[in-house]
């Protein structure tokens, strides 16, 4: 030391003298971190009014009262139909019909064109439906809600977009919707059928149901194969492994298949599970192991984190008193990691719900009509439905498109929320 | 006990060692409970124990004392092999357990760890209730056929460890809710719910207060007549209050053994001496 000592009063000055400096440094740095999760926030904030504002009109739908005569003869239904007979009659000229006499003043061939489409195609389903529930109404005119066109129905919102088409035909369905609303015959309603149907040509038809279903199949093939596999793989690495080379190339491996493009797992799917075992194109089973595959990796590395955090105290107890290794890792180790374990296991099944690219080529791109019953049916899955979506031209196309996103939204914070409900299941104090 | 020219203690204790031969004192009990025979342990390339022979009499306790890694924790885990956890330590030479060598290998951990139980250093109860602290040895185990035989092996254990009239009314609430010296009494009655036939203690009063660490002497002096016990401690009041013979090991050695109150009041190694009278350690 040199002859100089430091006496309390020098360090004193020194120190007062620098703390302007260092409170001012740290105000900086406080006023960064706060502007960079302002930002964040006004960002997100911006992402999700867009999606809302563009999706919630998808919600919306328009019906319209027809009067429809239903003549047995007029619809080819035999004397006495059963209700499969009644789903199968020629419902369209009885539809045509009636939007003629709604409307007497169209006479032109080309109005009534026009005329025509301003009902759904679906309308017919519908009229059907109807009948069916009620087979009484048979040879008598009916008053049944159907289906408007989504033109039509952007038209009787009043949606921004319409606002600028003033061309003949535009003014004319305006003058018609104008009419029906005077005779109480049009109703803009919530979507239920969104909900109820799969994809469809016709947008206002176009449900979501068929990709909520493809999800719901795959994600569940996914956690089944995945989660169980996974756990018992980071056990045995943690555990029972011995310490050899051996085990470093799996370690080192596993860690790598985390960073792996997801499409590489798409084309494994298609080399191994289709072409080499024939397993059915697009279907949930086929996703699900290909998903399975890519969570893996995930969950392993998540739940290895987590049996390592378990304190070796509790072990040593278990071991103490007697229990075998596996007792001592199912009673005591296992419950204690589960809330890191689960953590992990739900951003897995996060990142695989939002996963299209393995399903593309895996083949669940196809326009799937049918809602699917079971994991061997063709499926598609909720990212793909928007992708597919978002590639067609109809306004309402757009619509849904957004809407489709809300769902997946909704889908991810209600898994988020069943994993926060679960890991306060699991916690416990050591 | 004439000394040479003046010398650091250490010095001094590291030449003792240097000549150091034999343990000083009777090492042998007639009929033991445990017997250890020149007994090495290696983590991988350091040596920890170098050939001790000790015998472990029935319904004493034995107090192993001595610096800070002076390997008595080492030895202690030892006759649980509990060092079989780790992955680098390789222990040679016998540990006869009433005649069975308890690293044969046939013999079965998980029998010898119902025989012979351990309570660590830093109380450690299950997340679980009381309750389902002191069943969880009888449960895997098997020893009770029925609720109520449970339920009575549950509050033999607890009134044994001194334990039973703080805890009966909330015996679902959580182990981990005790104070430290209630939970290392929980600790012990659940050790001693398995019914061992020797306890290990590895310096179970380190990390209480005097109050607690008396209520747990006292304990350890009232299980002495169902069990064996060997005590680790760091506390050579504690030793000299609990223990029949205490063991003296410095570095890896068995300096000496014998009769407690003899090794505290008048020890015959040197080296014993300097850490009783506080010259280091």
């Amino acid at each position: 030391m040199s002859e100089e000592t430091i006496n309390s009063r020098n360090t004193t000055a020194v120190v007062e003298a620098g703390l302007a400096k260092r409170y001012a440094r740290e105000r900086r740095f406080r006023l960064m971190g706060v502007a960079a999760v302002s930002v964040s926030v006004a960002f997100l904030a911006f992402l999700l009014i867009s999606i809302f504002a563009k999706g919630i009109p998808a919600f919306k739908t328009t019906y319209v009262k027809l009067d429809i005569t239903l003549d047995q003869k007029a619809l080819r239904l035999p004397e006495q139909p059963s209700l499969q007979d009644l789903s199968r009659g020629r419902y369209d000229s009885a539809i045509k019909k009636s939007l003629l006499a709604q409307f007497p003043e169209v006479t032109s061939r080309k109005e009534k064109r026009a005329l025509y489409k301003l009902v759904s195609s679906y309308a017919s389903r519908q009229v059907a439906d109807a009948l069916v529930a009620n087979p009484d109404l048979l040879n008598t005119t009916a008053s049944i809600w159907v289906l408007a066109d989504d033109e039509v129905a952007a038209l009787a919102r009043n949606a921004d977009y319409t606002q600028n088409k003033k061309d003949a035909g535009t003014e004319l369905i305006r003058t018609q919707i104008e009419q029906l609303r005077a005779e109480d015959r049009i109703d803009i309603r919530f979507n239920w059928l969104f909900f109820q149907r799969g994809d469809s040509r016709e947008p206002e038809a176009a449900g979501i149901k068929g990709a909520i279903m493809g999800s719901l199949y795959t994600l569940m093939v996914t956690l089944m194969l995945s989660f169980p596999i996974g756990v018992a793989a980071a056990v045995y690495l943690e555990e029972f492994a011995p310490k050899n080379r051996l085990t470093d190339i799996i370690e080192v491996n596993i860690n790598n298949l985390a960073a792996v493009p997801s499409i590489v797992f798409g084309l494994l799917g298609v080399a191994v599970f289709i072409n080499f075992f024939h397993l059915p194109r697009s279907a949930p089973l086929v996703g699900g192991i290909v998903l399975s595959l890519m969570t893996l990796p995930t969950i392993i590395i998540a739940s290895r984190a987590a049996l390592k955090s378990v304190p070796p105290s509790i072990a040593d107890a278990a071991l103490g008193l007697g229990a075998s290794k596996i007792q001592t890792i199912t009673h005591h180790v296992l419950p204690l990691a589960m809330p890191g374990i689960l953590t992990g296991t739900i951003i897995g099944m996060a990142q695989a719900l939002g996963e299209s690219a393995p399903l593309l080529m895996i083949g669940m791109v196809a326009f799937i009509v049918d809602v699917p019953a079971g994991v061997t049916d063709p499926a598609t899955v909720l990212p793909v439905q928007v992708y597919l979506w978002s590639d067609s031209p109809e306004r309402a196309f757009t619509e849904r498109t957004s809407a489709a996103i809300m769902v997946l939204l909704v889908f991810l914070i209600l898994m988020n929320a069943l994993a926060v409900l679960l890991r306060k299941q699991f916690e416990r104090r050591w | 006990m004439t000394k040479p020219v003046e010398t650091s203690t250490q010095d001094r204790n590291s030449q003792l060692l240097a000549e150091f031969k034999t343990t000083t004192g009777d090492v042998r009990v007639e009929d033991p409970k445990m017997r250890m025979d020149n007994v090495d342990v290696h983590y991988g390339d350091n040596q920890a124990i170098y050939g001790v022979d000790l015998d472990l009499g029935k319904n004493e306790v034995l107090a192993m004392i001595g610096p800070s890694g002076c390997g008595k924790s080492t030895f202690l885990r030892c006759m649980n092999r509990m060092n079989d956890t780790v992955d680098s330590c390789r222990v040679s030479g016998t540990f006869s357990l009433e005649g069975q060598d308890i690293y044969a290998p046939d013999q079965d951990v998980v029998l010898l760890r119902a025989r012979i139980g351990m309570v660590f250093q830093k109380p450690n109860p299950f997340p679980k209730s009381i309750y389902d602290n002191v069943a969880y040895g009888p449960r895997i185990h098997g020893l009770a056929s029925s609720k109520d035989e449970l339920d009575h092996i549950v509050e033999t254990s607890l009134k044994r460890a001194s334990i039973w009239n703080e805890v009966k009314d909330r015996l679902d609430a959580p182990g981990t809710g005790l104070s430290g010296g209630q939970q290392q009494r929980l600790c012990i009655a659940r050790t001693i719910a398995v019914s061992p036939e020797i306890i290990l203690m590895d310096e179970p009063c380190s990390a209480l207060d005097p109050i607690a660490t008396a209520s747990i002497e006292e304990l350890i002096d009232e299980l002495r007549q169902n069990f064996t016990i060997a005590i680790v401690t760091h506390s050579m009041q504690q030793a000299a209050r609990v223990s029949q013979r205490t063991a003296y090991f410095h570095l890896g050695r068995l300096i000496e053994l014998g009769d407690t109150n003899t090794i505290f009041t008048n020890p015959s190694h040197e080296l014993t001496e300097n850490y009783i009278t506080g010259r280091f350690g």
